[in-house]
């Protein structure tokens, strides 16, 4: 019986082969070939020239993932405390915007943040450059908003932080509520409960909020093109351009992809090993 | 009490607060979608005019068929494959489902990108090694002949999509395998059940609430999916996200507001549809004494036709959607036309499928790299592509064009003979001439002091933050080049350096707002930047939405440019891209593509008649200065250079430098 069944994944197994470990192989030839076909390490040693893109793109999504963790765990907190119906209300707001593509919500900020923007416009209606202006002696009749790095990381986190909300609160909501009463019944007061008792035990939902920002954050490269104008490269645009963009070098594209690849999942290990404690904890 | 109060307070600002930032900026793309004018930011009263535009946008109507065909075919595949893996799985020992479970979580780890690209290389290599075999198979018989060329499309897209799908399934079918009780099976087996009877009767309806979840989650992400279907698709298929992609990278049209509105609104409906039968349901399990088992409950009458209404509905809308979108969708592409953004008077399109029945499928790429790039990667099933002079010698040299069979383009004869035998084709054996023009700069005399007659004015801090930078090496480099006072057409490295330094400097001062391609429209015509350099056609079309505008061609000189279509070699439908190059080649064509697109024809009627053609159709006269911008005189283009093709070496060079600008 057990064995007929575990035929069942045998197709998959051929699929998995074919598709998810052949691509990566293949890739990992390139990043080793030179144009001509040769074997060569010379697109590694280029990647040098490109520290400050990998440097930059760690440092916004660190940033995002960072701010997204500062908005998300309160709100997920708050959100734990209330009662069914709002909080299912909640769960589908928070929701819903990703079920809109998330290249038409980014577009959006454009119009907000433009020069001539919404926002801008808000701001000179109500006399707030003049008061900056006055204030500071510039002359600005707007404030610079756009195509900045400030306003990829509001992309970032705008799109990724139902993200962070989403495995934070549903760890939180499925904590064992008499725990909390017994920390209480012990003496704890709020503060001590949160920090020793429901920090700790909410930790695995933070760690997987942490990787399902941040990865996708490092490797944007729609995020940063809408709303950094170009002048700020990232990981992801580096690799795009390489294959399909302006500077055709699949080899070293390649190579760029394998390197964040095995950074992401050295990451994610060393995340990993530090969570499965804590998710022991929680079993127990 | 206070403590509490204000700490409730404190909740629900935080809660809204949150709300306002992730639903502002979609209520602000519903309002304008509802806006007269065409600006995003501007209110110029109500409308439904965008709908309309909609409903006869085909672009955007194809491209939300193909999202929801990839969608749900992916899913169905992910879901049934799934489960199965899935069973498998929980069936075989551990160790074994531990290492395949890592393999599958490849794909949830990975960046999108990262899987995007190597299932892009995948594809690729497999397509060559396949021409190899299938040249060997139709050389060695002739029973059945093989298509020698694939390419990216639908399908490798929808393979991309099972893909990243699959983990998905399996992830939310396994805890439901491993709730289950095993003994079940044994126990359905001992009661006389065969294996594959136990399989449908008793395994699946006790995992279906996962294969469910599975699902959904599966078409969410196929929905939401862009990275890897960019990277996957190819360039004739286009899912709505890619559409969208392609339109922020040019104007944005305000029916994408439209498309968005629609969405928007559905998802609301339905998931308001589901959000009322969960809390029926719930309310029902609270009522009820002790919580029975799932399996046992049965759900209210008033669920039930709930559920149903909910089921039929959203069936009745994927219906009417698939319906309409896919009569869009249907007219089969005939030939596949890739040209430049804001480049063909749309009217002509609709004026060849009316008179010859060819249906033409018409795309835009963002410049001439971008498209070499595409060409490069397999992903480019192009009939006509319309690339500037020194990317056509470059496609020449490297075999890429088809000669031109001339006697099915009749119409050469009218391209005066000043645009034929240019060094990118000196025999003229695979080009007729589309358009030609001179770069230059284009500043807004509002926000700019004085003239601008230097390539200066596009690296001085002066500007800092109010200049747009092309975003293509070939005409950024020009730009420094020429105002260092080299050759546009220079292999000598250290002027390039030289050239890349002045490009790097400005950039740390500051002086780029952004490097921009076609996004120029709406910035310059918005007053978002003072200074840009473009294409002097694009600048008459900026004009006539902002009268501020100026255009110059430095006193340095500048490049002059000929686009010219070619058929590529590996075109399916050499006949049709002849006679679609033949028509636009006419004199008719010419003039109304002019009319609209503001580039001089190498046609030398239309050239000629265009000041009558001009005045009959607006009743005045061509403005002379307008018209010189358009078709500049001798003494204009005699400080400008041609592009040529570049030497293996300076090209490598000019991506390295081109990549560590952005830096």
């Amino acid at each position: 019986m057990k064995n007929k069944l575990s035929r069942f994944a045998v197709p998959y197994e051929v699929w998995m082969a074919l598709f998810v470990v052949a691509p990566i192989v293949i890739m990992v030839f390139y990043a080793f070939s030179s144009a001509e076909g040769g074997f060569t390490l010379s697109n590694f040693v280029k990647m040098g020239d490109y520290t400050e893109v990998f440097l930059r793109s760690f440092e916004l999504a660190l940033i995002a993932t960072a701010i997204c963790l500062l908005i998300g765990y309160p709100v997920s907190y708050f959100m734990s405390r209330e009662g069914a119906s709002f909080r299912r209300t909640a769960m589908v707001l928070i929701m819903l915007p990703m079920w809109m593509n998330f290249l038409l919500r980014t577009y959006s900020w454009i119009t907000i943040l433009d020069n001539n923007g919404l926002l801008n416009q808000l701001f000179g209606k109500i006399g707030l450059i003049a008061l900056y202006n006055n204030l500071t002696g510039s002359e600005l009749t707007y404030f610079p908003m756009m195509n900045t790095q400030g306003a990829v990381v509001l992309g970032m986190v705008y799109n990724y932080l139902p993200f962070m909300i989403l495995p934070i609160y549903s760890v939180i909501i499925k904590l064992d509520h008499s725990l909390l009463e017994a920390a209480r019944d012990l003496g704890a007061n709020s503060a001590t409960v949160f920090r020793k008792v429901i920090l700790p035990l909410s930790l695995p939902g933070v760690l997987s909020g942490i990787t399902m920002v941040f990865v996708p954050s490092v490797s944007t490269f729609a995020i940063s093109q809408m709303l950094g104008g170009g002048t700020e490269l990232l990981l992801g645009d580096l690799i795009e351009r390489q294959f399909l963009g302006g500077a055709y070098n699949p080899q070293l594209g390649a190579a760029i992809s394998l390197v964040m690849m095995v950074i992401v999942v050295v990451c994610m290990v060393v995340m990993n090993r530090f969570g499965e404690g804590e998710e022991q904890a929680v079993m127990l | 009490m206070s403590k509490r109060t204000s700490n409730r307070f404190g909740d629900s600002l935080l809660m809204g607060l949150v709300f306002l930032f992730l639903y502002a900026p979609i209520f602000i793309l519903i309002i304008f979608s509802f806006n007269a004018g065409t600006s995003s930011s501007v209110w110029r009263g109500f409308s439904l005019h965008w709908y309309n535009e909609l409903l006869h946008n085909r672009l955007i109507l194809t491209s939300v068929y193909t999202t929801l065909m990839v969608s749900l075919l992916a899913t169905l595949i992910a879901t049934v494959a799934g489960t199965f893996a899935a069973i498998g799985f929980y069936s075989m020992r551990r160790s074994r489902r531990d290492t395949l479970m890592t393999v599958n979580n490849i794909p949830m780890m990975n960046a999108d990108i990262v899987t995007g690209v190597s299932l892009c290389l995948l594809f690729v290599v497999f397509f060559n090694g396949w021409e190899h075999f299938a040249v060997w198979i139709n050389s060695v018989q002739s029973a059945v002949t093989l298509p020698t060329r694939l390419s990216l499309g639908f399908g490798t897209m929808l393979i991309a999509h099972v893909c990243f799908n699959i983990p998905y399934v399996i992830l939310a079918v396994g805890p439901k395998l491993r709730q289950m009780d095993r003994n079940l099976i044994d126990a359905a087996q001992d009661l006389g059940c065969t294996w594959m009877q136990a399989f449908w009767k008793v395994v699946i309806p006790e995992i279906k609430p996962g294969i469910v979840s599975g699902a959904l989650t599966a078409f969410t992400m196929s929905v939401d999916d862009f990275i890897i279907s960019y990277f996957t698709a190819g360039s004739s298929t286009s899912t709505l996200a890619m559409t969208i992609y392609g339109m922020t990278k040019k104007r944005v049209s305000p029916q994408i507001n439209a498309v968005s509105t629609l969405l928007f609104v559905t998802v609301l409906v339905l998931l308001a549809i589901i959000n009322i039968r969960e809390s029926h349901q719930e309310k029902r399990a609270v009522r009820g004494t002790v919580s029975r088992p799932k399996a046992f409950k049965k759900p209210g009458r008033a669920v039930i036709i709930l559920r149903r209404v909910a089921a039929g509905a959203l069936a009745c809308v994927l219906a009417v959607v698939l319906i309409v979108t896919g009569k869009a969708a249907n007219a089969r592409p005939v030939v596949n036309v890739c040209s430049w953004g804001e480049y063909i008077d749309e009217d002509l399109i609709a004026e060849f499928e009316e008179t010859t029945g060819i249906a033409v499928n018409y795309q835009t790429v963002e410049s001439n790299e971008a498209l070499y790039s595409l060409i490069e990667m397999g992903g480019a099933d192009f009939d006509v592509i319309v690339p500037s002079d020194y990317m056509i010698a470059r496609l020449i040299d490297e075999g890429l064009l088809a000669e031109l069979d001339y006697g099915n383009i009749p119409n050469y004869e009218l391209i005066d003979a000043a645009y034929k035998g240019l060094n990118y084709d000196p025999d003229n054996k695979y080009t007729v001439p589309y358009a030609w023009g001179t770069l230059g700069i284009i500043y807004n005399t509002t926000m700019v002091d004085g003239e601008i007659t230097s390539w200066d004015a596009m690296f001085d801090p002066q500007y800092a933050g109010q200049v747009l930078m092309i975003n293509n090496s070939r005409d950024a480099l020009a730009a420094a080049l020429l105002d260092l006072g080299y050759s546009i057409n220079t292999t000598d490295e250290t002027e390039l350096r030289a050239a890349f330094g002045r490009l790097r400097e400005a950039k740390d001062a500051g002086v780029y707002q952004a490097f921009v391609m076609d996004q120029v429209f709406q910035k310059m015509e918005g007053g978002n930047a003072a200074i840009a350099m473009y294409y002097a056609g694009d600048y008459l079309t900026m004009l006539e939405n902002n009268e501020d505008l100026a255009f110059v061609v430095p006193d340095e000189g500048s490049n002059w440019f000929v686009d010219a279509m070619c058929v590529l070699k590996t075109a399916q439908h050499k006949q049709e891209a002849e006679a679609w190059i033949n028509f636009i080649a006419s004199t008719t064509s010419s003039l109304a593509n002019m009319d609209y697109i503001w580039y001089a024809s190498p046609n030398g009627e239309a050239l000629e008649q265009y000041g009558d053609y001009y005045f009959e159709l607006y009743e005045e006269e061509l403005d002379e200065e307008l018209f010189a911008i358009m078709a500049p005189p001798v003494e204009v283009l005699d400080r400008c250079e041609i592009y040529e093709n570049l030497p293996v070496d300076t090209l490598a060079l000019y991506n390295d430098l081109w990549n560590q600008l952005g830096i």
